[in-house]
């Protein structure tokens, strides 16, 4: 049985959707099998051979207090939030750095987007755009002070997110998880379906017609609790989260692989990880969208999997009644499978009628999809699945009984064996080290990074495969794949399951959305680009290198700031010694072009002219790239013979919630993660030999970090050195936060020796000297996400 | 321009393929170099439909196997 230290549960649940503003109205209209689908008002459908939605169309819930100027999917978010902490007896955390926030979404501010595009370019709504605002602003709301984050990852965002949690939980990271997901229906992704042909001309009936889908919107949430935690403060507890599993199919961008074999895998992996067989399995929410691929694939999983081992198996698919709600589905279906399990009740899959259910009859074999109507049925243990764009699986398990998931054991230790590096000033790892050891990078005010057939050659990537690749996902794959040749590492049929993926990444596709956003302004909702759609979803670029690199384990794309590039290795960290994976690809990218430039000085940050670190500006040097880090189970690693660069041996996430868009107020964060993160790797302040800070040149950046150094190490901070990679390269976001772990792992390999840095003087000015990296045994990497969250990774010889 | 090398002009401009491997005649989907995939083909569809009011929705492969066969099915339903 899993024991009490490694037992998750969730204490409380939120939702929002076209079927109920709360979760008792949600499942009421379960109950009656009523649908949120109808004709949609708010988009544009001229032209358009689809005109259904499943709106959130009561009015009122969107007045939250302290929730003015947030995007409607942030205001969805918080509405569910605030229903589950209520629901959990939660109230204001204070600050808490145990509690953590993870929020899942596909689109994220699209809302805010459109109106850029088509009413006014109005500065504050771009910090309402991209999806790292979510979470950030739901923390905020809530004073949670632990790590937060979203996951990007499409259709599947949701059920990750929920898995991600109760990951922190059991390695010890915290105590609460609020985790979920949202999305707001909008022109981005209504345009984006209708090229793809993917709408069903009428209401979406899954599993039945294999039509298409109807897109829905609305947010789900749920209280991920430790057990202990859970017992200790009385709170009521609905069913323990167990097992999940997250697997990438290696296929194609928008299809799921045909012989569902990732699908499969990550439904086997969360019955197994729950410690439990299939015929344990009551009830799956399956993920059901209503398009051929989907539901013949799933049909398939289903099928293979539960055939013969479990002939009392009920599956529906919610999205009949809440339409597809994209990054919310996972966890708006997870509170569906949680009130099914409790309420011993198994939704219905709406739509079936006569000559349907002959036919459903043939193809569900002893399967139960539960049509038009629901069931009682005593539940111990449902499942919920979702799969995404970028050929993303997840699924997770929920249970009435504790199950036996094993503890995570002894740490593993973390080895750094692997490095591509994509920077304006060229690519390539040999490369960079070459330019800091001559020192020959010159920074400028605005830098963008190239890739180009050159790479794609050296890398043996295909024109079939890297013509669809938009420039985010070109950094993304280049970087990847070096880092991969760098490390000797050869994706194999045996290590591929083995193999996962953390893109970091601050705005992500933000700029394919703008951009998608301005063809469909100016042509009609009927004519987006079906080529240009499937690069809009964050994921996309984690997707295309699984499929380009064979990766076909963990996948998930996180965004919380610029600090997303250092956090991706510390959530890779937490998968390794979890021993969910033996490799990790955590990679750092972000782009600088035309639509991202004009988003920063929209913002007043993008200079004109070079800024360096702590030069006391209120602007920094706009650049890009894509950095990728192997990390690698140091047994794995010296078994196979692999060059281990460093250890990554410690990490913390911390978080102090100011307004989204800014930072000043929050530096105590900053010390937090620190201190947690020297906890992690059980090393004191003085065993630091060197900082890669993330100073940029904008005096509310800088400040924060000196000021929290100045706290953490007290005295000592005047013989620190405090290294910078944005002093050559400029603000590159995620890039600059995984390049900083990088390149302190160059500095302790010795293949840069010798290191300009900068050094606390008296009066609080900085200096620089040059550092005989020779001396250095463990750095300290940090790294700031706007709206006052921050990382920390400790990496040592 | 003349109706092919306008669809080749597209081809490579919208769907990322180089001009200097795509002749007339070079398969456009499956296993060839230039892997042209169902997502590609609504934009086919999309650009013949509004350029040459031509509708190519749920047309039998053949017809999209090159330019040249996509010019000759324009061409006979103009």
């Amino acid at each position: 049985m899993t024991d009490n230290k490694t037992r998750c549960v969730i204490t409380g649940l939120g939702m929002i959707s076209a079927i109920g503003d709360n979760v008792a109205q949600c499942w009421e209209s379960v109950l009656g099998s009523v649908s949120g689908i109808d004709h949609t008002t708010t988009v544009d459908t001229k032209d358009c051979y689809s005109d259904y939605a499943a709106e959130v169309r009561s009015k009122g819930w969107d007045s939250m207090p302290e929730t003015e100027g947030m995007d409607r999917v942030s205001k969805l978010c918080i509405k569910a939030v605030a229903e589950a902490m209520e629901d959990s007896s939660l109230e204001d955390f204070k600050g808490d750095s145990r509690v953590s926030v993870i929020m899942g979404s596909c689109v994220g501010g699209v809302v805010s987007a459109e109106k850029y595009y088509t009413v006014k370019k109005d500065p504050a709504l771009i910090p309402q755009m991209p999806i790292s605002a979510i979470a950030s602003q739901a923390a905020a709301w809530c004073h949670a002070g632990g790590a937060v984050t979203n996951v990007a990852n499409a259709c599947a965002a949701g059920t990750i997110s929920i898995a991600y949690a109760a990951d922190l939980i059991r390695a010890g990271k915290a105590d609460i998880v609020v985790a979920g997901g949202a999305d707001a229906f909008a022109s981005v992704p209504f345009a984006g379906f209708t090229s793809l042909h993917a709408l069903d001309a009428n209401p979406c009936s899954p599993f039945n017609h294999l039509s298409g889908i109807t897109l829905g919107e609305g947010a789900g949430a749920l209280i991920v609790e430790s057990y202990e935690h859970a017992v200790r403060r009385g709170a009521k507890i609905y069913c323990e989260v167990l097992g999940s599993g997250v697997t990438s199919d290696a296929h194609h961008i928008t299809a799921p692989r045909p012989d569902g074999e990732c699908q499969m895998n990550a439904i086997r992996t969360a019955i197994e990880s729950s410690g439990l067989t299939e015929a344990d399995i009551g009830y799956v929410n399956a993920h059901g969208t209503g398009t051929a691929k989907n539901d013949e694939a799933e049909f398939l999983s289903l099928h293979t999997i539960f055939d013969g081992k479990n002939d009392d198996l009920s599956v529906s698919s919610t999205k009949a009644m809440t339409g597809h709600c994209l990054g919310a589905a996972g966890a708006v279906e997870a509170v569906f499978a949680v009130k099914a399990l409790t309420e011993n009740t198994v939704p219905p899959t709406l739509g079936f009628d006569e000559a349907d259910l002959v036919t459903l009859k043939e193809r569900a074999g002893k399967l139960d999809f539960c049509p038009n109507t629901p069931r009682k049925k005593e539940l111990n243990t449902v499942m919920s699945n979702s799969f995404a764009f970028g050929g993303n699986n997840a699924s997770i398990v929920f249970s009435k009984q504790q199950g036996n998931v094993k503890a995570a054991g002894e740490k593993k230790r973390v080895a750094i064996t692997g490095l591509g590096i994509v920077t304006p000033a060229g690519n390539g790892t040999e490369k960079y080290i070459e330019q800091c050891r001559r020192n020959s990078i010159r920074l400028e005010a605005d830098m963008r990074s190239n890739v180009g057939k050159e790479e794609y050659d050296k890398l043996g990537l295909k024109m079939a495969f890297y013509r669809k690749l938009d420039h985010f996902s070109q950094l993304q794959c280049v970087s990847g794949m070096y880092a991969l040749k760098d490390g000797s590492y050869e994706i194999t049929p045996e290590n591929a399951a083995q193999t996962g993926i953390i893109v970091g990444s601050s705005e992500g596709s933000l700029s394919p959305v703008c951009d998608f956003e301005m063809l469909i302004a100016e042509k009609g909702n009927a004519n987006g680009s079906a080529f240009k759609f499937p690069n809009t979803v964050y994921n996309a670029a984690g997707g295309y290198l699984s499929i380009c690199s064979g990766i076909k384990g963990y996948n998930v794309t996180a965004t919380n700031g610029a600090q997303s590039g250092l956090f991706s290795v510390a959530y890779a960290m937490d998968v390794i010694r979890a021993g969910k994976q033996k490799a990790m690809l955590a990679t750092g990218t972000d782009e600088n072009n035309e639509i991202i430039r004009e988003l920063y000085s929209g913002l007043g940050l993008a200079a004109d002219e070079p800024v360096e670190p702590y030069s006391g500006r209120e602007q920094f040097s706009l650049s890009d790239g894509s950095v990728s880090l192997l990390l690698e189970e140091e047994n794995a690693a010296k078994e196979r013979g692999a060059k281990i660069y460093a250890y990554a041996v410690g990490s913390g996430a911390a978080s102090c919630g100011v307004k989204f868009g800014t930072l000043s107020g929050s530096g105590e964060a900053l010390d937090k993660a620190i201190r947690a993160a020297l906890e992690d790797a059980a090393l004191r302040p003085e065993d630091i030999s060197a900082v890669v800070g993330f100073a940029n040149g904008h005096s509310a950046v800088d400040a924060i970090e000196k000021s929290s150094l100045k706290r953490v190490f007290k005295e000592a901070v005047l013989g620190l050195p405090v290294i910078s990679v944005k002093n050559r390269l400029g603000e590159a976001r995620a890039a600059s936060a995984a390049l900083g772990a990088a390149h302190a792992a160059l500095l302790l390999n010795g293949d840069i020796t010798c290191e300009e840095a900068y050094f606390f003087g008296d009066d609080d000015k900085m200096f620089v000297y040059n550092t005989d990296s020779r001396k250095l045994e463990r750095i300290l990497v940090i790294s700031y996400g706007s709206g006052g969250s921050y990382s920390a990774v400790v990496i040592s010889r | 321009m003349e109706l092919k090398a306008k669809l080749k002009e597209f081809i490579c401009s919208t769907l990322g393929v180089e001009a200097d491997v795509l002749e007339y005649d070079t398969a456009l989907f499956g296993d060839s170099p230039i892997g042209l995939d169902s997502v590609d083909s609504l934009e086919i569809i999309s650009y013949v439909d509004g350029e040459y009011g031509v509708d190519m929705t749920g047309v039998g492969k053949e017809h999209f196997q090159s330019i040249d066969t996509i010019a000759a099915y324009i061409e006979a339903n103009k």
